[in-house]
């Protein structure tokens, strides 16, 4: 890089300055959520507390009173979990086969699998809901929005997998069937060792989606499964009188996902672009 | 070869279950959208069972295309797409390109830019609706409220009153009418979904051909036309896997616009599909066909474009 020319002292500053503060801007929201909940929902509101307020806690010690916050976030972890791994139990036969057996179709399969998830939900959101409630029995169950969760997630779990399975050299699988592995042993004793990065990050990433899934989760539970979406969208409400306990439990439902996002960012490029960007 | 037959089993759990998920729901929404079905009617108890006999054949459909609203709301559902697509890879591009150097705390930048995605969609719109935009109690409302202050006072000021005088009064707007619900959820998606192709483009300026880059300084290359002709080609398959991920996501935004306008704003397609789902299910699921067919297009439009570089 020696022959890039050196920078102006003015360009030295200004682009990491300019860098800083558009960062800045786009933090501000999510500072600003946390910030409004250790504020009381009185002060919340109020123009001459906007920066200088007492802190307080209330908001979170009260979450649970006023929210029942451990319910949501209980089935939100539970759901999210099962449905990650039921993918994961689908999803990584499929895109083994699919990169390491392909036929002429698997493109074609692929893709489709990509276009299902295009499908509009709201189109068929009356008849699931017709489906589980009068035929099925499962509406408002955990067992329904695992279910959902995971069928939703499926193509990109598949997708992402075979990105990463496609990178293992086919050689190194053609040795173990030499020595007689047979194929639950390939997957086993060689695939799952060899892609275990990508099979975490994948996992990681289906995991993140199914937690923030608003949609099916919202509308196909009442109460007995209704996940921290559900929570937040059934209190939007109040319309400023309980900001400060609003940002509280908001904070709450966002939290671990934004971190455990922080430490997932290569992780997403690979994964959401199924490996076409690295 | 035997491991054909097995590699077939492998994938069929998958195949089966995403066909399962696509053509039970489907098939049920394309009978419904042949019969007349509503949930409540004191006239015609009979349209309140889905049965054959109440057949409408193309009823449902004409119906609908004939209703103002449901254009308005595939204009809506193809303007909000469109504006997020456009901002986030234009401001995306710009950011991406802003990072993309080494200065002092460049990795707390990054986990700033990033943050806003991993933000769950309902609490994005509660958050924006709420405490930046309301007009009374949100940052809008007191920003607003704070500079007609300022101005009031400078209006009794010696000397510079006059020029004062002639500023107008601020107006908050509120982004839950009808008018301004759809800009509101364009910004809260594209605060959200730039972080995402941010991301994106800045791994891909990473992987650009630097000794590229370097020939063509020696050969005497501008900035601009370096970027013209070496960075833009080069993000084009990124750019354009921005474009898919989030026509997939965005076509079905409901959260948003639900939390935002409660129906009172602009409505898109899956809004106006769950909103006569409370009752006339027959016109509910033909505009839900209409969707399907609107969705497919683009599918066939968007899948056509990058199959190419995602099967490399």
């Amino acid at each position: 890089m020696a022959i890039v020319a050196e920078q102006s002292r003015f360009s030295r500053v200004f682009w990491p300055a300019l860098a800083w503060i558009t960062a800045i801007v786009i933090f501000f929201p999510i500072f600003w959520l946390v910030f409004t909940s250790f504020k009381t929902d009185a002060d919340a509101v109020k123009p001459e507390f906007l920066f200088t307020f007492t802190p307080t806690f209330e908001n979170y010690a009260n979450m649970v009173d006023n929210y029942d916050y451990w319910r949501f976030l209980k089935n939100s972890v539970i759901t999210s979990v099962f449905a990650t791994f039921f993918a994961l139990v689908v999803g990584v036969p499929c895109a083994y086969a699919m990169a390491f057996d392909p036929s002429r179709s698997t493109k074609d399969v692929l893709m489709w699998m990509l276009s299902t998830k295009m499908l509009p939900a709201a189109a068929v959101l009356y008849p699931m809901t017709f489906l589980t409630k009068n035929f099925l029995g499962i509406y408002d169950t955990k067992f329904l929005v695992i279910v959902v969760l995971m069928l939703v997630n499926l193509p990109i779990v598949i997708w992402m997998l075979f990105s990463y399975f496609k990178e293992i050299p086919k050689e190194i699988m053609e040795a173990g069937k030499m020595d007689g592995v047979n194929m639950w042993g390939e997957i086993k004793e060689i695939l799952i060792p060899l892609a275990w990065g990508g099979i975490a990050s994948t996992a990681l990433l289906t995991f993140i989606f199914c937690w923030n899934e608003a949609y099916w989760t919202v509308r196909l539970t009442t109460t007995d499964a209704a996940t921290l979406s559900s929570l937040i969208e059934g209190n939007r409400a109040p319309e400023g009188l309980f900001f400060g306990r609003l940002s509280a439990v908001s904070t709450a439902a966002i939290g671990p996902i934004v971190v455990l996002g922080w430490f997932c960012q290569k992780q997403l490029v690979r994964g959401l672009t199924f490996g076409a960007v690295k | 070869m035997a491991d054909r037959k097995l590699s077939r089993l492998m994938q069929a759990p998958a195949v089966i279950l995403l066909l399962t998920w696509m053509l039970v729901p489907l098939c049920i929404t394309l009978f419904f959208s042949f019969i007349r079905y509503v949930l409540a009617s004191s006239i015609r108890p009979e349209w309140t069972s889905p049965s054959i006999e109440n057949w409408r054949g193309f009823g449902n459909y004409l119906f609908v295309w004939n209703n103002d609203g449901f254009w308005l709301a595939v204009y809506n559902s193809i303007f909000i797409v469109t504006s997020i697509i456009v901002l986030t890879v234009v401001l995306g591009l710009a950011i991406a390109i802003l990072v993309n150097r080494t200065f002092p705390g460049q990795g707390i930048v990054r986990v700033m830019l990033i943050s806003p995605f991993f933000v769950m969609p309902a609490v994005n719109a509660v958050l924006w609706i709420n405490m930046i935009l309301d007009p009374v109690l949100g940052l809008q409302g007191i920003a607003v409220g704070g500079l007609n202050e300022v101005v009031a006072t400078l209006q009794d000021a010696p000397l510079v009153g006059w020029f004062f005088s002639l500023w107008p009064e601020l107006i908050p707007i509120s982004f839950r009418a009808s008018q301004t619900s759809a800009i509101a959820v364009i910004l809260m998606v594209t605060w959200q979904w730039t972080p995402f192709a941010v991301l994106i483009f800045m791994t891909s300026l990473q992987s650009e051909d630097q000794q590229q880059k370097e020939a063509a300084i020696l050969d005497g290359a501008g900035k601009w036309s370096m970027f013209r002709f070496l960075t833009l080609p080069h993000l084009a398959r990124p750019v354009s896997i921005v474009v898919m991920i989030q026509a997939i996501f965005h076509l079905s935004l409901y959260a948003e616009i639900e939390i935002v306008s409660r129906g009172n704003g602009n409505k898109n397609l899956p809004y106006l599909i769950g909103e006569m789902a409370t009752n006339n299910i027959g016109a509910a699921s033909a505009t839900g066909i209409f969707a399907v067919i609107l969705a497919n297009v683009l599918a066939v439009f968007l899948l056509r474009m990058i199959s190419k570089s995602l099967m490399e």
